[in-house]
Formats: C-alpha cells, sequence, structure tokens
C-alpha cells in the first residue's frame, strides 16, 4: 500500500516539468473549444492523434455508408420508396428478399456466376501452376521474353479483344454441334470462363512464381531421388508447400472473376438459362414498365454476401495477393 | 491388369517428358498457358487490327467489307466517324465529354489523383499499430472487392432523383441540374465518385507495402534529431514510398483507362462515352465493326502511350534517387 503511494509520489521528471509549464502558463479564461485548441498547440502529438481518429473514423464511414443505405433501399416497401433518407428506411419489409428469387430466378443466376467463377479459378491454378513453376523455377533461353510476353497482355485493355472473340463464339462450329445446342459457344459458360481465364492469368503467374522461386531446390532434388517425376514433384512438393501462394491465387481470381462486367454482360444473351451470370440478374429488375429499386438494392445485398465473407476470411491473402501482383515487374 | 495398363498409359507421356531438356521441359509446361493468351489475347488483337483496315458494311450479312486502309482511323481522329459519340473531334464543336478521348483521359487523370491522395491516408492510417486494426482493414478493402454491377448499383440508386439522397445534395450545392444520370457532365462526376469509393482501396494497398517496407529506425533517428511528424512525413516516408507510388499509379492508370462497366450500369454509354463504350456502341448500335475495331485498336494505342510516360517518368525517378 505505502509501496504504491510511494511510486505515485515520485514522477518521471519529464512528467513534473510538464506539469510546471501548464502551471507556468498565465491563467486564462477559456471557452472548451480555445482550451482544446491551446492543448494543441503545447503538445502537437495530440493533434496528430486527434487528427488520426478523425480520419480513420472519416475513411470507415465513406466506405462502409453505401452498404448501409443500400440496405435501406433494399427493406423499404416499394410504395413508400420516396421516403427513403439519408439514414432511415421509408418502412420496413423484409420480404423483399424472398421477392428476388420469386420474380426472376434470381438463385439461377448466381449459380451460373458461381459455376463460371468456380471454372475459371480452377483453370486458371493449373494453368498457372505450371506455367509460375517454369518461370520461377528453371533457367531456359528466352524466359525473360516469354515472361515479357505474359506481362503484356495484362495491359491491353479487354475491349481489344472483344471483337474477333464476338465473331469466334458466334461462329457455329458443326463439331460442337452434338454438346451444345446451338452449335456455337455464345450463351454458354465457356464464352465467358475462357477469356476470362486468360485476362486474369498473368496475375496468378505472377504470385505463384514468387512462391515457388522460394521452396528451397534440396526438397525437390529429394523427391526427384525418391522416385518422382518432374511433374510429380511440381504437385506432390513445390505445390504444396507454397499453399498460402495458391490459395491467395485462388481467392484473387475468384473475386475478379465473379465481379468482372466487360465479358460477363456481353457473351450471354441474359437469360437465366443461358448461363447469363449475377450482374444480368441485378439488371433484370429494371423492367420494361417499372423499375423494382428495392428489389435491386436487395439482390445486390445478397449478391455481395460471398465476396464480403470471403474478403473476412481471406484478407490476409486478398492484401499480400495484390501487393505482390501490383509490385512485381 | 486393366489398372497396370493405364498407369503404364499415364506414365509413358511423363517418363517421356522426363527424358527432355530442361529447356524443352520449359517450353512443354508454358504451353497451356500460352496456348490460352493466343487465343484470346494475340490472335484476337492481331485480328482487330486486322479488322480496323476493312470498310464497314452495315447491311450486308457479314460486317466487314472490302479493304479500306486507313480511312477508319482518319475519320475516327477527324471526327467524321459514324457513331452516335465521336472519338476525337478536332474543330470541338463536340462537347469535350461527348468525345471518348477526353472522357476517358478526363476520368483517368482525376480518378486517379484522387484515389491516390485518399489512397495514401488510407495506407498511413493502416500502418499505425492500433486496437481493431485488422477490422478497419476488412472495412477499407471491402469496397475493392464487391462486384462492379453493384458498386454501379449503389450509385445509380443514390443519385436517382425520386429515392437518392445525392441528387438533392448535389443541386443545393449548385453542381447537378433536374436529371443527372441523363446528363453527360453530371454523369461523368458519378461515375467518378463511384469509381474513387471503390478502388482508392487498391491504391491504398500498394502504398501501404511500400510502406511497411521503409526502414523505421530512420523514423526514430528523425524523431531523435526533432523532426515533427509532418517532417518525417515529407522528408522520409514520402521520397521513399515514391517508386511503389508510381508504379501503383500506373496500374491504376491502365485500369481506368478500360472503364467500361460502372458506365454501362449507370448513366449508360450514350451518356459518357469512354473508349471501351464506344467499341460496344459501334457494334451494337450502329453495327460499324470495323470502325468499332479501329476504336479498340486506338484504345490499346492511347493506354500504350501512357504507360510510355509513365516508364520514362519512373526511369527518370530511379535516376534522381540514386
Amino acid at each position: 500500500m505505502s509501496d504504491v503511494d510511494a511510486d505515485a509520489g515520485a514522477e518521471h521528471p519529464d512528467v513534473a516539468a510538464q506539469a510546471a509549464a501548464t502551471v507556468d502558463e498565465p491563467e486564462l479564461d477559456r471557452g472548451i473549444v480555445e482550451g482544446w485548441a491551446a492543448r494543441m498547440i503545447s503538445n502537437p502529438e495530440r493533434a496528430y492523434r486527434a487528427a488520426f481518429y478523425v480520419a480513420t473514423v472519416f475513411f470507415l464511414v465513406t466506405t462502409l455508408f453505401p452498404f448501409y443505405w443500400l440496405f435501406m433501399v433494399a427493406i423499404t416497401p416499394r410504395g413508400s420508396l420516396r421516403d427513403v433518407g439519408v439514414f432511415t428506411p421509408g418502412g420496413v419489409n423484409l420480404a423483399a428478399f424472398i421477392e428476388i428469387f420469386q420474380r426472376i430466378p434470381f438463385h439461377r443466376y448466381m449459380f451460373n456466376s458461381f459455376l463460371i467463377a468456380t471454372v475459371a479459378t480452377v483453370t486458371v491454378l493449373i494453368v498457372a501452376s505450371l506455367a509460375g513453376y517454369v518461370f520461377g523455377r528453371l533457367r531456359f533461353r528466352g524466359r525473360n521474353l516469354l515472361l515479357l510476353g505474359v506481362l503484356v497482355t495484362s495491359f491491353f485493355p479487354p475491349a481489344a479483344f472483344f471483337i474477333p472473340l464476338n465473331r469466334l463464339f458466334n461462329a457455329n462450329v458443326d463439331v460442337l454441334r452434338p454438346i451444345l445446342s446451338a452449335g456455337s459457344l455464345y450463351n454458354t459458360p465457356f464464352a465467358i470462363f475462357i477469356p476470362l481465364s486468360a485476362i486474369y492469368l498473368p496475375l496468378s503467374i505472377f504470385i505463384l512464381m514468387t512462391f515457388y522461386s522460394q521452396i528451397p531446390d534440396g526438397l525437390e532434388d529429394a523427391a526427384r531421388v525418391e522416385g518422382t517425376t518432374r511433374i510429380g514433384a511440381l504437385f506432390r512438393v513445390i505445390v504444396p508447400l507454397s499453399a498460402p501462394g495458391v490459395a491467395t491465387a485462388g481467392v484473387l481470381t475468384f473475386i475478379t472473376v465473379y465481379n468482372e462486367y466487360f465479358f460477363s454482360s456481353l457473351m450471354t444473351n441474359g437469360r437465366p438459362g443461358n448461363w447469363a451470370p449475377m450482374l444480368e440478374g441485378i439488371l433484370r429488375y429494371q423492367g420494361q414498365f417499372e423499375v423494382l429499386f428495392n428489389l435491386m438494392a436487395a439482390a445486390s445485398i445478397v449478391a455481395v454476401l460471398p465476396v464480403a465473407i470471403l474478403v473476412v476470411v481471406a484478407q490476409e491473402k486478398i492484401v499480400s495477393g495484390l501487393t505482390a501482383g501490383g509490385l512485381k515487374e | 491388369m486393366s489398372t497396370d495398363t493405364e498407369t503404364r498409359l499415364l506414365a509413358r507421356p511423363l517418363n517421356w517428358l522426363e527424358t527432355r531438356s530442361e529447356a524443352t521441359f520449359a517450353y512443354i509446361l508454358l504451353a497451356p498457358a500460352f496456348a490460352l493468351l493466343a487465343l484470346i489475347a494475340f490472335y484476337p488483337l492481331v485480328d482487330t487490327f486486322r479488322f480496323s483496315l476493312l470498310a464497314d458494311q452495315t447491311a450486308a450479312a457479314d460486317p466487314f467489307g472490302g479493304f479500306a486502309g486507313l480511312d477508319n482511323y482518319a475519320a475516327l481522329l477527324s471526327g467524321e466517324a459514324l457513331l452516335p459519340q465521336q472519338f476525337l473531334d478536332p474543330s470541338f464543336a463536340t462537347p469535350l465529354l461527348q468525345q471518348a478521348l477526353f472522357v476517358t483521359l478526363a476520368f483517368a487523370v482525376i480518378s486517379v489523383l484522387f484515389e491516390t491522395a485518399l489512397g495514401f491516408g488510407q495506407a498511413l492510417i493502416l500502418d499505425q499499430d492500433f486496437y481493431g486494426r485488422r477490422w478497419v482493414r476488412v472495412a477499407i478493402i471491402i469496397p475493392y472487392a464487391i462486384p462492379i454491377v453493384i458498386q454501379a448499383m449503389i450509385f445509380y440508386l443514390m443519385f436517382n432523383p425520386t429515392i437518392g439522397f445525392g441528387t438533392e445534395f448535389m443541386q443545393w450545392l449548385g453542381v447537378f441540374g433536374e436529371n443527372p444520370l441523363a446528363n453527360t457532365t453530371d454523369s461523368f462526376i458519378i461515375v467518378l465518385v463511384g469509381d474513387i469509393w471503390k478502388t482508392s482501396a487498391f491504391m491504398a494497398l500498394l502504398i501501404l507495402a511500400g510502406l511497411q517496407s521503409v526502414d523505421r529506425q530512420l523514423f526514430d533517428v528523425a524523431k531523435v534529431s526533432g523532426a515533427s511528424p509532418w517532417q518525417r512525413f515529407k522528408y522520409i516516408t514520402l521520397p521513399l514510398v515514391a517508386p511503389a507510388l508510381l508504379v501503383a499509379m500506373l496500374f491504376r492508370t491502365m485500369d481506368a483507362m478500360r472503364i467500361y462497366g460502372l458506365i454501362d450500369a449507370t448513366a449508360g454509354c450514350q451518356t459518357v462515352p469512354s473508349m471501351s463504350c464506344l467499341v460496344i456502341t459501334a457494334l451494337q448500335e450502329t453495327r460499324r465493326w470495323a470502325t468499332g475495331s479501329a476504336v479498340a485498336f486506338l484504345t490499346a494505342v492511347v493506354i500504350g502511350l501512357v504507360v510510355v510516360v509513365y516508364l520514362f517518368g519512373l526511369r527518370d525517378q530511379g535516376a534522381g534517387m540514386t
């Protein structure tokens, strides 16, 4: 007990000096704001801390508020959409979240999007694993030139590829007739996931290349001595050891394909049976005679949930992947 | 027995691969990646250029006519293309924001500047150690990860005159007119705000990576020498982060110049004709495929020129640093 008292009494010399300094200041009759400002001036660290908190709150509000407001629109009954305020809904009607599936088969659109994103992710991971292994671990003539070839594709806009691809996918190929009803790739998931796999391939190649190059040669050699082939060593030793990298590439590919707009909106005619992805579903509530704003908002919230969950679960992967992909060169 | 032959069938190509030299092995493993890139990127790019040299045929079954040389390019660059919007009108009779080249360039420059400033702010916050940092980071990244169509929906609803508060607020400020989603300037601002909201986080993440590679001891030294936080930022953080910052800006600029989805789902390609928008308009509204190809190729050329300018900037920066 007395020890504590003694400690409290023996203040650090700096603190004592500071206290003395404040006491030395002439006693002025200051209001709250003025006093606050005076303390800021005498101790700038305080000002910087305050600025930090203000900025944090500002960024949190600006990034999250649109979602909150979207939810307010979603729960407002259609009749009172005019009454949606900045912070308040115009009424409460959670039935919109059920109606979105009744009006149009929104679950089918979601399924199409999921299927396209999953198939694209698997394709990208396999192809990028092979390429990442080659660029990360092998030495051969023309390596830099080929790597440049991969880099260059990520700089062209998708619009520069679109017209020939559109023609190609609309061409009737008789060989495909038995598998695809129309005989062309238009209105099939292939028309979306093949271009998207190619366009997002370079990012995954860069991420995997970095991870694969960090595996010590000794581990691969040991696997080879044990009698596995080179391909076997890649898929049994290098890929499992680089699991975080593979997860990063996978999560990023899935999110970007799920979010994509250009090819997703142009490669199908927008019907759910023709593998139109989620974005066509959301835009479909914009009917010919009325626009169902609350259903649009509700469908948007449903469609954003999968990626939001993915971000919460895999945020470290997303951050490391984007920085690795962005800062490479 | 049958499984034995199966394994042997599988083993044969693997064994064959095993006996190749390292270079051959490398080329074989790269084959799938390059086959995909060739089909989706290299071949279409060449074909786009070939199409752009042909004439338009709006009425015939085949949208491409005979060889027309650089006529399409000449028409596009002189503002005489037969499209609802112009790519570039040197006489400036068309408003600037109805010319695809200027819309896209203005969008790229303004959005990247704002995103860099806001992203820098976000990165500085995420660089601090504080309670709940993980959740603040999630909140800041989330806009970056949401689908473009939902980003567009949010801003479409927000600036819808009947239900959104955005229009009323902007009219109160005196910026917006009656129906902003039908007005070019107003829609341009809406698209800009939507893009800045979504992609500042991307800049923040790239800048954060740069910030975290800065040696912390430098700050300690500066602190002991009596540098204020602002001076520490100006003389230590900024110069050391500059290379990462420029690379991040390059990536964002390339991406911003491809803008299509956000415009298509909010104001529409007629109201804010970006370069990618003009390609689709040429195809769908006027069925001028050859002109569309020329616009697509010019888009790639313009982006290429911007990249070259940046790379020169980066090189000068690198030369100045050492």
